[in-house]
């Protein structure tokens, strides 16, 4: 296996616009190892999202290669990228995107009966990702029933329940008050240290930053500055 | 496939009334057709039993110059038989005739049948009790239109062999009930005995009806038709029956997909973001299509269930009580029962749930063809137009 989980080598992603097109990302060279907690940083606009979106296999580079997994994502047939994404990968999104006609149970077990996982296995996994999450009475309640921070602690659950190697969380946090989000990266970050997985965030939320122990600045697709962090010990 | 059933379910059930009201029209148009379809078949059904009991028997010879379309063969399309040689055979004597109810002129058709026959259902063995010099039967339809009642007389004319007039009262000794127009409308039944003795054409007739012990032969100067021959008209006129109400239905079904073709339209717009969701989430693009194929070919399943809440107990009452139809219903000219009897086969309704079920799943297939297509990126931020 490649030491890193996540190559990314002079990856460029260009969208068209009217008649022209657009540089998402420019020539990106980025390595992250296992366990990381990193946040790729930026203003809107700057490629944050399309790196995520590549990473995760949602979407291809235009030139270069993103290998995850030891798998070039532009390779994959999109049975391959589905495969990677249920086994390997969790997303966080930034409106939660709960399943709404699923309990909470059943939106972080769903990732798993994907993977064909028996009955039992899924209820005692599940289980655990609510307890991870301090969800653990509210599995019967319907997403609409939940406040915000307790909507993206489902979805941290969600991600997490398959035990993924990569967790990518796109603005986890833009939706919630300053209570929530502490509360929000806090669980990431023991669950970071607890199961060795590697976080890798899109956001320019400060308090995120907070927290991050690698922090890649990315400016109208380029990276301008990539830095390894001291861990804070951040307490709300 | 298990999953695909078990969100469908979820998702369909979480959609609340808005599957309920697009169960409940498929499951009305489902209910619709098998009801439709089964009084059709009842109406086949009684029809046939009643045409071969009436008119039919098991099979008909026809003088080979008759045609019972063509009325002006009816004076010359009689023939001589040989009694010996008819076993099994009844025969039948038509000759054109007027009676006079009231003063009123009608021109009937006079037939003579033998009053021990057994192959049809007409009451002929009244005949043969009474007095009168000429006894004759009649159907309700006719001894309505010509206001004749039990026991009345009326004066018929006729012609004999020769083509002389001749005239006597006839006296109705019975009136049968019957849903056959042809033995009613316009018939004035009596003895073949008496008719042969008031026309002088004596072992003549015009058709000879085989009993259902008749073991054919052909015979010189008659033509056969065996009793498949005689229904196949009817046959043709009820699949053209069918085939008319099979439109009303099919409306009424087309309906029923397009709301589930609209539902899915709107639903793949509108749930975009976990159609995302469902791929983020390793779900490939196809198994997301065969998820929402799925859930709208639930519609029906939901609406057979649903129909069959309903549908059982009402198709039950009606193949118990039957429809009563209107009075005037058996003036298209073939038998109408006053009650017909649905029948609602095996076939039938299995039929109907597979052809609602496979055009479900086809008007749900076409939209969904769209999510194979689509950018998840896109799909996530709910950006497809």
């Amino acid at each position: 296996m490649n030491k890193h989980i996540i190559s990314i080598d002079k990856v460029t992603k260009r969208f068209p616009v009217g008649d022209g097109e657009f540089t998402a990302l420019n020539q990106v060279d980025l390595q992250f190892e296992k366990g990381e907690f990193a946040g790729i940083v930026g203003p809107s606009g700057s490629g944050k999202t399309t790196l995520l979106n590549i990473i995760g296999s949602l979407d291809t580079p235009t030139e270069g290669k993103a290998i995850v997994m030891d798998r070039n994502i532009k390779e994959l047939s999109h049975k391959e990228s589905a495969a990677l994404r249920n086994k390997h990968l969790g997303f966080i999104f930034q409106v939660y995107n709960l399943l709404p006609v699923y309990t909470v149970f059943e939106n972080v077990e769903f990732a798993l009966i994907l993977q064909n996982k028996s009955a039992s296995e899924r209820k005692k996994a599940v289980m655990e990702a609510l307890e991870w999450v301090g969800l653990e009475n509210m599995a019967k309640k319907k997403p609409a029933k939940l406040s915000g921070g307790e909507g993206q602690r489902v979805a941290i659950a969600r991600a997490m329940v398959k035990r993924p190697e990569i967790v990518l969380a796109d603005e986890p946090t833009a939706n919630l008050d300053a209570k929530n989000a502490h509360a929000i990266i806090q669980t990431m970050k023991n669950l970071n240290k607890e199961l060795n997985t590697t976080f890798l965030f899109s956001t320019h939320d400060e308090k995120v930053m907070a927290y991050l122990n690698r922090m890649v600045h990315l400016e109208d697709g380029k990276v301008v500055k990539d830095e390894l962090i001291e861990t804070q010990n951040f307490i709300s | 496939m298990k999953l695909a059933f078990q969100l469908a379910y979820k998702n369909l059930i979480g959609s609340g009334l808005r599957t309920w009201l697009n169960v409940g029209v498929l499951s009305f148009a489902f209910v619709i057709m098998i009801f439709y379809n089964g009084l059709i078949d009842g109406w086949d059904q009684q029809a046939k039993i009643d045409s071969i009991a009436w008119e039919y028997g098991h099979g008909q010879f026809l003088e080979e110059s008759y045609d019972p379309f063509d009325p002006f063969t009816l004076q010359d399309g009689h023939a001589e038989f040989e009694k010996n040689k008819i076993k099994g055979l009844s025969p039948i004597l038509i000759r054109q005739a007027t009676i006079y109810p009231d003063g009123r002129m009608l021109s009937v058709s006079l037939k003579g049948i033998d009053a021990q026959q057994k192959t049809l259902k007409l009451p002929t063995a009244t005949l043969e009790k009474s007095d009168a010099f000429i006894p004759a039967v009649i159907g309700k339809r006719m001894a309505e239109s010509a206001k004749l009642e039990e026991g009345d007389e009326v004066l018929l004319r006729w012609r004999d062999k020769n083509g002389t007039f001749d005239a006597a009262n006839i006296t109705i000794v019975d009136i049968f009930d019957c849903n056959v127009p042809n033995v009613d409308n316009g018939q004035v039944w009596v003895s073949i005995e008496k008719l042969w003795e008031i026309t002088g054409m004596t072992n003549h007739a015009t058709m000879l009806i085989a009993s259902e012990d008749y073991v054919h032969e052909e015979m010189k100067g008659w033509n056969y038709s065996s009793q498949e021959d005689l229904l196949k008209e009817l046959s043709d006129i009820i699949a053209m029956k069918k085939t008319s109400g099979s439109i009303m239905y099919g409306l009424l079904l087309a309906i029923a997909l397009l709301a589930i073709f609209d539902t899915q339209v709107l639903s793949i717009f509108r749930r975009q973001k976990e159609i995302g969701t469902y791929i983020a989430l390793g779900m490939t693009r196809w198994q997301v299509v065969g998820l929402f194929t799925v859930e709208g070919s639930m519609y029906s399943f939901l609406a057979t269930l649903v129909g069959s809440a309903y549908g059982i107990p009402f198709f039950y009452y009606m193949a118990t009580n039957g429809i009563t139809m209107a009075a005037n219903a058996d003036d298209m000219g073939i038998s109408i029962a006053d009650v017909i009897y649905p029948v609602f086969g095996i076939g039938l309704i299995v039929g109907s749930i597979i052809l609602v079920v496979i055009s479900a799943t086809i008007v749900s297939f076409l939209p969904a063809r769209k999510i194979a297509k689509m950018n998840p990126v896109d799909a996530l931020k709910g950006k497809l137009s």
